[in-house]
């Protein structure tokens, strides 16, 4: 689904990516994990040409990833935002728009997303009205609306209670069933190491372990996710 | 449909849907028909008409008191009888008193009143006729002049016609300020007022981080010049709906006024017949006032005259179409460079660093208006209506004046090929700053990210 062949970007004489290649395969859950300013979120803003990397390649599907390609996804960042001031339905429609689709589809979808997560209400309320939580249910939502073949989530359950962190494990299950391809960057391993089929260890910018989590798992018997992790970093 | 358009289509829509949009384009043509219409509705309320009793042992005043249309004067022979009467009598209000005099000129006069102070009206009323009644006898007594004769000696008012040798046409300076100076401070105010709704706005977008969902799916240029060119829409509409909206207002106050408007172009006259029905008006004095009645309508009527002729002497087409021109790129200049700003900061605190250096040169022109409207076609005026930061400002106040043809294309032409420079540079800025978080940005960073 996704290859990324030797990626390296740095800032003036900071290297944020060094060399990073990695394989995500379509309809996996793939889990990015690093402790912070390990290169994460700059990794995946390049997959999402918001910046260029200095040198490698991005294949999507095979053939080198384009600006249309980048539509296919759907982001959710690790610091959410949405306009406080504007009302949730119209804000949801536009942000669809932008991803291309009709007013119509994406009306007709944001019904059936709404009804189903139980935030149909606030449809018309300003989003600053709205709890935290709130405003991360409709931002995920957002996110999945174009219906994206590859879904990026960036510490998806930072400021969710338990309950919705819940119904969003769910979700991500249910879409990967329906073949979506999911990037799920985070340093949570209790959630990782539930979710991943594959994962990439990222450490001071490059990629110090990956693979699939049951091999990386019968290689270091006896170890949690968690344990592995802080060997890895130390070492 | 284009992304940039509905970029657009947010910006404009989210801010004409605003309540304080809609308040903001009634507050300015309300306040504007205020401003038009309460001094006249002021001016012919019809006073309360007051009563003055003048008592006057100088001896120089008897008979000389002129009533009006909302004073009455009436002589009294003793102050000790004009206090009885004040006492007793509703319908009086005030006393004049001159006491006996001691010098050649009387040095003291009183107003004498029960309760309730008299009006200013009344006030001044009673002080410009001592005044004026102690000169006329100084004149004719020391210097043997009549009233006539020094309504000849001072109405002499001859006209300075600044004009055209060529054309013979006046310069009809006062009106050509008058629109150069509207026009500058209009497009001055525009492009400050949306140019830092665009900067808002990008902060807006920054802090509450949707910046990073959005622009994944639209350019940071597209954004950056989708929420330029709404917020600029939005500026367009204020001001079209302020024109309509003010012209509205001031003929419905004309119209639901016509009857106070009449009666003002008539009180001058209604004035005159009032005073040469007044007994007491000695016969010199009513000469004078007529005299000094026609001289002020006269005066009135020719810089009317003056005003109408010189605001049909511009050339509007011109000035609207240059306007617009002016308006619209000198928006474009500092809105994409106050986006540029806004993206370089987290908070409002800090953007104060980058906004102040933008706000020199227009803020630089409108200090220099005084000196470029002294001397419009002057070395200061010229530069500053070619250098592309102030032109907006400068060559607008320069327009009604009349420019050489090279200087307006000339100064046309730099603005035309610098604001694409500057939203360039803006965009460059914008795209790498935008998603920087907690990093102080200095100068210094911001010509690293142009540089770069």
């Amino acid at each position: 689904m996704l290859q990324i062949n030797d990626i390296t970007k740095t800032y003036g004489s900071f290297r944020a990516l060094d060399g990073v290649s990695l394989h995500v395969r379509r309809g996996t859950v793939f889990g990015l994990l690093g402790p912070n300013g390990a290169g994460k979120t700059t990794l995946i803003r390049i997959i999402n040409h918001i910046i260029a990397p200095d040198s490698g390649t991005l294949l999507f599907d095979g053939h080198t990833m384009t600006d249309n390609d980048v539509m296919q996804i759907g982001y959710l960042p690790e610091e959410r935002g949405l306009y406080k001031k504007m009302r949730v339905g119209e804000q949801a429609i536009y942000l669809a728009r932008l991803k291309g689709l009709d007013k119509a589809t994406a009306q007709q979808r944001l019904n059936q997303w709404f009804s189903r997560l139980d935030i149909g209400d606030w449809w018309n309320r300003p989003v600053e009205e709205l709890s935290k939580g709130m405003q991360q249910k409709v931002q995920f939502v957002v996110t999945m609306l174009h219906n994206p073949q590859l879904l990026i989530l960036d510490e998806p359950f930072s400021g969710f209670d338990p309950v919705n962190a819940d119904m969003l494990k769910r979700e991500i299950l249910r879409l990967k069933e329906e073949g979506t391809t999911i990037i799920f960057s985070t340093h949570n391993m209790p959630s990782a190491e539930e979710l991943c089929d594959d994962i990439a260890l990222i450490n001071h910018a490059r990629v110090v372990l990956s693979g699939s989590l049951a091999d990386i798992k019968a290689n270091n018997p006896g170890k949690g996710l968690d344990r592995i992790f802080i060997d890895t970093v130390k070492q | 449909m284009n992304k940039i358009l509905l970029v657009i289509q947010r910006e404009y829509l989210t801010r004409v849907k605003k309540p304080s949009f809609w308040i903001l384009t009634l507050v300015v043509p309300i306040l504007l028909a205020g401003v038009y219409a309460i001094p006249i509705i002021l001016a012919s309320r019809p006073l309360e008409h007051a009563n003055v009793l003048v008592v006057d042992d100088s001896g120089l005043f008897q008979g000389q008191f002129r009533s009006g249309r909302d004073i009455t004067y009436h002589e009294a022979g003793s102050i000790d009888y004009a206090r009885r009467q004040l006492e007793q009598t509703d319908t009086l209000d005030a006393i004049v008193y001159i006491p006996a005099r001691e010098t050649t000129l009387p040095r003291d006069a009183y107003l004498y009143y029960r309760t309730d102070a008299p009006s200013m009206t009344v006030q001044s009323d009673v002080n410009s006729q001592l005044q004026e009644i102690l000169r006329n006898r100084i004149l004719l007594d020391v210097h043997g002049l009549t009233p006539d004769d020094y309504t000849m000696l001072t109405s002499t008012h001859i006209k300075l016609r600044t004009q055209d040798i060529e054309t013979g046409r006046d310069s009809f300076l006062q009106v050509k300020i008058a629109l150069g100076v509207i026009l500058a401070m209009l497009v001055f105010i525009a492009v400050f007022m949306f140019g830092s709704q665009v900067m808002r706005g990008v902060m807006e977008e920054k802090t509450s981080r949707i910046v990073e969902v959005i622009v994944c799916s639209v350019k940071p240029f597209q954004l950056m010049m989708g929420k330029v060119v709404g917020i600029g829409l939005v500026g367009l509409t204020q001001f079209a709906l302020w024109v309509i909206l003010s012209a509205v207002a001031v003929t419905g106050v004309q119209l639901t006024n016509a009857d106070l408007f009449e009666q003002i172009s008539q009180r001058g006259n209604r004035t005159e017949i009032a005073t040469k029905g007044d007994e007491a008006t000695s016969q010199y004095q009513t000469a004078q006032y007529e005299a000094a009645q026609y001289e002020a309508g006269e005066g009135i009527d020719n810089s009317l005259q003056d005003l109408i002729q010189g605001l049909t002497d511009i050339n509007y087409g011109l000035i609207i179409l240059l306007f617009i021109f002016y308006f619209v790129f000198g928006y474009l200049l500092y809105a994409s460079l106050f986006a540029a700003a806004g993206s370089l900061v987290d908070n409002d605190t800090d953007s104060q660093q980058f906004t102040l250096p933008l706000t020199v040169p227009l803020l630089l022109a409108m200090l220099l208006l005084p000196a470029m409207i002294n001397e419009p076609s002057g070395n200061i005026s010229t530069w500053l209506s070619l250098i592309p930061f102030t032109s907006p400002v400068a060559m607008l106040l320069r327009i009604p004046f009349g420019v050489p043809v090279w200087q307006v294309v000339l100064s046309m032409l730099l603005l035309l090929a610098t604001f694409p420079l500057c939203i360039w540079a803006a965009a460059k800025i914008y795209r790498s700053a935008i998603l920087r978080y907690g990093h102080k940005t200095t100068w210094r960073d911001v010509w690293h990210l142009i540089k770069r």
